[in-house]
């Protein structure tokens, strides 16, 4: 990825959370804000409420005798300040702001569901490969026979049959924490994935390599671990970066055990506000995380290759 | 005293015989030059003794022990365990394309072996690899990685890291054909030091003119067989075998 765009996705980045410090540190008085409201505003208003909610101050003025027909508007007090927040860039914005704290909620349960499942995916996956590259033939097929089943049934499915077909098979199955749900069909997903992933790296890797260790007397488990492993990181790195970037946006799945992610968050906005608004700022912070791992991921690359 | 000896050894790949019968002999201090034709099964008889590659049937006697012995693609006998690490690791190896490890950097290659499988400490590992690498000309080299090395440079780190391990016998597989001509010259210099140092070894090699005059024997080998074996000068100068003179005649 270009630095620039990056260094410009950062920025962004750093503006939406400094906003939403902000946001979560001033809440202004509400008294403070209606006195702000000017009295000829108030004087016209025939029905007015004001509502707090977690950070804001939103009066809905209604204009008209009949509260049925009345136009509403809307204003928001934030920082001190009252704003009409009726329609226009300012409502998107507000709304928006609005809605963060929600959606950064969801997006710290995507991070750390694909963080820990890619985690504990990858560990698997090295036991898988070298098992499914043993010349121990029982060890080598069912190794085989694991990442053709997780390979070859949707990823759907296999979160559903944790969370709801386990139970039924034995109650005792039961797994009641729904992240922990995730995390089980995730990261037995991930082993399955990753595991050809480093299957192709270490076959990938000169067999002169294997020889030379031989021929030293390392053991090959040694050989592994000190020679060949090692190697064959630097070509894992790209695979395991775009499996990690698949993980993050098929977790937007956990929506079907109802476990709020940030597409699961997205959506009861949306439905809520009946407003498609919200996927907005959500896809921008998808994208954000995207970056950020992306650049964290290059920079490991050029780590591994400094023998290069 | 013979540190190697084979007898009747034979290696097929699938129908293909590549070995036939090799019986052959180094004693301690000798310098064995194998020569012969692309194909003619010298790198799978080099392979073969340290056990890269398995032998169909045959003997093969190490420091005079019956190392391994096959009959029809089956074991008959083998040395117990430890005795075949033992004897494995008396021989060192070095490869056509030197093998080393390209994220290790050259000193880390050669204390790797010797730390990890002889399990000495790390700091007299670093003192015997500093002194290889001097031995082969390479001490300003230590902490280069082996991409930043010339040809000749990382085959001498190569043979510095196979005598890390204090190998009985060396065995070399055409350690120069893969260098450019300019370089082909410092690998023979350290190669000849080491042979006058006393060391065993068994060459696979064109280079004649290295065995003409490190070499005590010269074998010449052809189809998978040895078809002549003799002092330099002599089967330089007057082979017997018309397959020698033949090919003689090719590479000289
Ligand atoms: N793993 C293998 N499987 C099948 N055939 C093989 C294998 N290794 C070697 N061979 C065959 O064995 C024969 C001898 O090969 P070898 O490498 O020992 O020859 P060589 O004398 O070292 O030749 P060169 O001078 O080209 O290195 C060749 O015909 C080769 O194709
Ligand atoms: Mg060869």
């Amino acid at each position: 990825m270009n630095k620039k765009i990056l260094i410009r996705v950062l920025i962004a980045a750093a503006v939406i959370i400094s906003a939403a410090v902000v946001m979560s540190l001033s809440k202004p008085p509400i008294e403070d804000l209606t006195a702000r409201i000017s009295p000829e505003l108030i004087e016209n208003a025939r029905t007015s409420y004001s509502e707090t909610t977690n950070n804001y101050l939103v009066f809905n003025i209604a204009r008209g005798r009949n509260v049925r027909t009345a136009e509403t508007d809307t204003y928001i007090g934030f920082m001190g300040n009252i704003f009409q927040i009726n329609d226009g860039f300012a409502n998107s914005m507000a709304n928006i702001l609005f809605w963060l704290p929600a959606l950064l909620n969801g997006t710290w349960v995507t991070v750390s569901l694909t963080i820990v499942s890619v985690s504990a995916g990858l560990l698997y996956s090295i036991f898988i490969a070298l098992g499914r590259i043993s010349k121990f033939k029982p060890l080598s097929v069912i190794c085989g026979a694991y990442i053709f089943f997780f390979r070859g049934t949707p990823l759907l499915m296999q979160l559903f049959f944790v969370y709801y077909g386990l139970p039924m098979i034995n109650p005792a199955l039961t797994i009641n924490d729904k992240f922990l749900a995730a995390f089980i069909a995730f990261s037995l997903n991930v082993g399955a994935y990753a595991s050809e992933i480093i299957r192709a790296a270490i076959q990938s890797i000169d067999k002169g390599q294997f020889e030379a260790s031989h021929a030293l007397g390392l053991k090959y488990g040694q050989a592994m671990r000190l020679i060949i492993i090692p190697q064959s990181i630097r070509r894992l790195i790209p695979p395991v970066a775009n499996e990690f970037i698949m993980v993050l946006k098929d977790a937007s799945l956990v929506s079907i055990i109802a476990l709020s992610d940030l597409t699961h968050t997205t959506r009861s906005i949306s439905s809520s506000s009946s407003s498609v608004l919200v996927f907005i700022p959500a896809m921008i912070i998808y994208l954000i995380i995207t970056a950020l791992f992306t650049f964290v991921f290059n920079k490991a690359e050029k780590k591994f290759s400094v023998y290069h | 005293m013979e540190l190697i000896r084979t007898e009747k050894v034979c290696k097929k790949f699938n129908q293909l015989t590549v070995l036939n019968d090799i019986d052959l002999t180094v004693n301690e201090r000798e310098v064995v030059c194998i020569i012969g034709p692309s194909g003619a099964g010298k790198s799978t008889f080099l392979r073969a003794l340290n056990q890269l590659e398995i032998i169909s049937s045959g003997k093969i006697f190490i420091d005079g022990e019956l190392f391994l012995h096959r009959e029809n693609n089956a074991t008959v006998s083998r040395v117990n365990q430890t005795e075949y690490k033992r004897l494995l690791l008396e021989m060192g190896m070095v490869f056509q394309s030197f093998n080393l490890f390209p994220h290790k950097t050259a000193l880390e290659n050669i204390m790797l072996s010797p730390i990890h499988v002889k399990k000495i400490k790390k700091d007299e590992a670093e003192e015997l690899s500093r002194r290889l690498l001097a031995d082969v000309g390479l001490t300003d080299k230590a902490d280069e990685y082996p991409s930043r090395l010339s040809g000749g440079q990382q085959q001498r780190v190569a043979i510095a890291r196979a005598l890390a391990m204090q190998p009985k016998f060396m065995l070399f597989d055409e350690p120069t054909s893969s260098l450019d001509p300019e370089l082909v010259g410092e690998v023979l210099i350290v190669m000849k030091k080491l042979a006058e140092s006393g060391m065993t070894m068994l060459v696979v090699t064109h280079e004649m003119g290295f065995a003409r005059e490190v070499a005590n024997r010269v074998v010449f080998m052809c189809d998978g067989v040895i078809a002549e074996e003799a002092p330099p000068n002599e089967i330089f100068s007057n082979p017997s075998n018309p397959r020698t003179k033949q090919f003689l005649n090719s590479v000289l």
